[in-house]
């Protein structure tokens, strides 16, 4: 197993690097180097020209634009995983590992919470609806599901900011903490008004979410309620509900810890979305906002970090599967 | 003795004649008839493909006309009873007028209740050419000169928003299935190819696989989105645009391609067409890609829906489609702005049209792959 633990990692690894090179292909894609755009942000403030000049001739010395790519692909590389630096932001005049350092927390408790709430609702809702096979309430969370994952999530967001601000006249929702909040300590306050701003978020994405892990739970439950040892259960007598929770549930769960790695690219796509559209400050609206400024370095590592957190959560989600069924073969 | 042997020919003949003879496509029919979520599916999306080929037909007004003085009318109610109490009917529509609030001054549409305006079916009406080519004049419904219908009411330009998200369908439902169906031709190449010839090349197009699928698609679409030109003109936009989106969604396609020709591999009738000594070429078009052609038909439709999701974000954001061309996700761009939105909730309307051709597709999707496979048990 640990062979197989092993392997995933070196194949996660490789995997990285491709992703890296990707980003920093996006990095360089768009026409002119960096520091000719920098040179145009600055014309647009209004310096001077020379000035202009002179610091993207600076710039282009300091961050070794002149070299060749592969040498620019290290020392970006090597800034990163060395000194913490992701590259240069010109709209907000600092690094983009300073930007991602604050952001990327709360990214990820929003995704951690997200998938929680998913998880443990969806399973739930799949265990409730399996042994109700084509009964009302199987039909009726299907349909709800159904619809779930065809409403586009940003038109969900747009929804609901506009019930929250216009209808309910509510507090803003495009911050984590209302103003007294935002640098108290932790406390049951601070966590509940937490709460009272991310909901929306957690509902756009978790519902999606849960939709999904309900329909895998339910398809295998309903696999494992048809097999000879759950029949041999019932016939000793055992009560329905343990058949249910002792003997079927255990043995569908391992699909469902194998099927979060399908999950989790779509909840950090939810989390995008509605992050956007209700100007969250995660990585989202950062991301989206770079793309329209051109600020490329953060798309580049923004993207770079959102394909590395999708890979983690796949390796997780393998290791762990490995660790729980000794079914897996590891070949 | 004779007797019996004639008659068992007979009946042979009869069994024969009896179990003759449904083909493929009739057993798939048959069974694709008998689900209703995939008939009503069926039928989402080919009500909304009428409604997109024929959106001049179906607007009461020019597609292409700007009326400024129109902007952000409130949808039109439909009367049978006018303000008197007199009942016709004859549907009919009151004018929207415009009058500021004196406090706010801000626009305020009223109907202005002093003349009715019978809804006429069939009217010659502004001139258009269908399917690009056939020039008619001929619209659904309409009003008399002097009166307006905007039943869903109008956007900032004053275009009528029924007429537009007809019309913005055919970027959505093109762009998707072009998309979509490059993405296949992608999938299915690949899978194929490493299916049937294993080994080498059957690791490395795996791991390829494994790395595209590893992106996380919608940032990597936003990223390239917002690469392409923002003055590039409108063909240019759109097929770089459905590149973009066939270039990620084609992994679940390659993988399932790759297992199913695996089985198939192992078949009497494939190892029979090799020993005959038929071509690697020949095994591959003639029965590989017509035994797996079902199975790629479910998944291109249900990749579809994905990309229509994607397609109006992006549009949404801005970095999709921009004008002229128009898309349910660019009707929508005014939706951003939470003070617009209070006002003009209307504007919202687009997203009914997006939803019904996600679950269009879906159910569509879900029907096929289930009839696509005829022999197995329900």
């Amino acid at each position: 197993m640990l062979n197989y633990i092993i392997r995933r990692i070196v194949i996660a690894i490789f995997l990285l690097i491709g992703i890296g090179i990707v980003s920093f292909i996006v990095i360089k894609l768009p026409p002119g180097d960096f520091a000719s755009r920098y040179q145009q942000y600055l014309l647009d403030r209004g310096s001077p020209m020379e000035e202009a000049q002179r610091a993207a001739q600076n710039m282009r010395e300091q961050m070794g634009l002149d070299q060749p790519m592969a040498v620019q692909f290290f020392t970006w590389v090597k800034g990163m995983v060395t000194e913490g630096k992701f590259g240069y932001s010109f709209a907000y005049r600092k690094d983009v590992g300073e930007l991602v350092a604050e952001r990327a927390p709360k990214t990820i408790l929003l995704a951690l919470l997200c998938h929680l709430i998913s998880t443990v609702v969806g399973v739930g809702l799949g265990i409730f609806v399996a042994p109700r096979k084509y009964g009302f309430w199987d039909n009726f969370w299907s349909v709800i599901s159904f619809i779930f994952t065809s409403v586009p999530r940003f038109s969900i967001a747009i929804i609901i900011m506009y019930l929250v601000v216009i209808v309910f006249k509510g507090p803003s929702l495009s911050s984590f903490f209302s103003p007294e909040y935002v640098v108290a300590p932790w406390s049951w306050d601070r966590i509940v008004d937490m709460f009272k701003h991310i909901w929306p978020v957690l509902i756009i994405v978790g519902l999606g979410g849960v939709a999904r892990n309900m329909r895998v739970m339910r398809a295998n439950l309903l696999d494992v309620l048809g097999v000879q040892y759950v029949q041999t259960a019932r016939a000793k007598g055992l009560k329905e509900s343990t058949v249910i929770m002792k003997h079927a549930v255990p043995n569908a769960l391992h699909t469902i810890v194998a099927y979060q790695g399908t999950v989790l690219p779509y909840m950090m796509q939810g989390e995008i979305e509605a992050a956007i559209v209700l100007g969250l400050p995660t990585m989202g609206p950062l991301f989206y906002e770079s793309l329209v400024n051109q600020d490329i370095y953060i798309s580049g590592s923004l993207l770079l970090l959102y394909g590395a957190l999708i890979l983690a959560g796949n390796l997780l989600a393998d290791i762990f599967l490995a660790v729980l069924d000794p079914r897996i073969r590891y070949s | 003795m004779t007797d019996e042997k004639t008659n068992l020919a007979e009946v042979s003949q009869a069994l024969a004649k009896q179990e003759v003879n449904e083909s493929y496509f009739q057993l798939v029919w048959r069974r694709f008839r008998r689900s209703t979520a995939s008939v009503v599916g069926a039928l989402m999306v080919i009500t909304l493909a009428m409604l997109a080929i024929f959106a001049d037909f179906f607007s009461p007004t020019s597609l292409y006309e700007i009326n400024l003085k129109a902007s952000f009318i409130p949808p039109q109610s439909v009367h049978f009873v006018d303000h008197d109490g007199n009942f016709s009917l004859a549907p009919f529509v009151y004018n929207s007028v415009y009058t500021l609030n004196p406090k706010t001054f801000q626009v305020m549409w009223t109907e202005d209740e002093s003349q009715k305006y019978p809804i006429h079916f069939f009217v010659q009406g502004s001139e258009y050419k269908i399917l690009g080519f056939i020039p008619s004049s001929l619209h659904l419904y309409g009003v008399a000169e002097g009166g307006s219908i905007y039943i869903l009411g109008t956007d900032k330009m004053g275009r009528d928003l029924w007429g537009k998200e007809c019309e913005a369908g055919r970027i959505s439902l093109t762009m998707s299935l072009f998309g979509a169906v490059i993405s296949i031709a992608i999938g299915s190449v690949l899978g194929v190819a490493s299916g049937y010839y294993g080994g080498t090349i059957d690791n490395v197009l795996q791991r390829f696989t494994e790395f595209v699928a590893a992106f996380p698609n919608l940032p990597l679409w936003m990223a390239l989105a917002a690469l392409v030109p923002k003055t590039a003109d409108s063909f240019t936009v759109f097929i770089a645009m459905s590149l973009i989106f066939a270039m990620l969604s084609w992994t679940t396609l390659a993988r399932e391609v790759r297992g199913k020709v695996l089985s198939l591999r192992a078949t009497d009738f494939i190892l029979a067409a090799k020993e005959m000594g038929a071509s690697d070429a020949r095994i591959i078009f003639r029965h590989l890609y017509p035994n797996t052609l079902s199975h790629i038909i479910v998944i291109l439709t249900l990749t579809i829906p994905g990309v229509i999701l994607a397609e109006s974000f992006l549009s949404f954001l801005g970095i999709g489609i921009t004008e002229p061309l128009i898309s349910w996700g660019l009707l929508m761009r005014n939706t951003q702005d939470i003070q617009s939105l209070g006002q003009y909730q209307w504007i919202l309307s687009p997203i009914a049209f997006i939803v019904l051709a996600v679950l269009g597709f879906n159910f569509l999707g879900d029907g096929l792959r289930d009839a696509a496979d005829p022999y197995a048990a329900m």
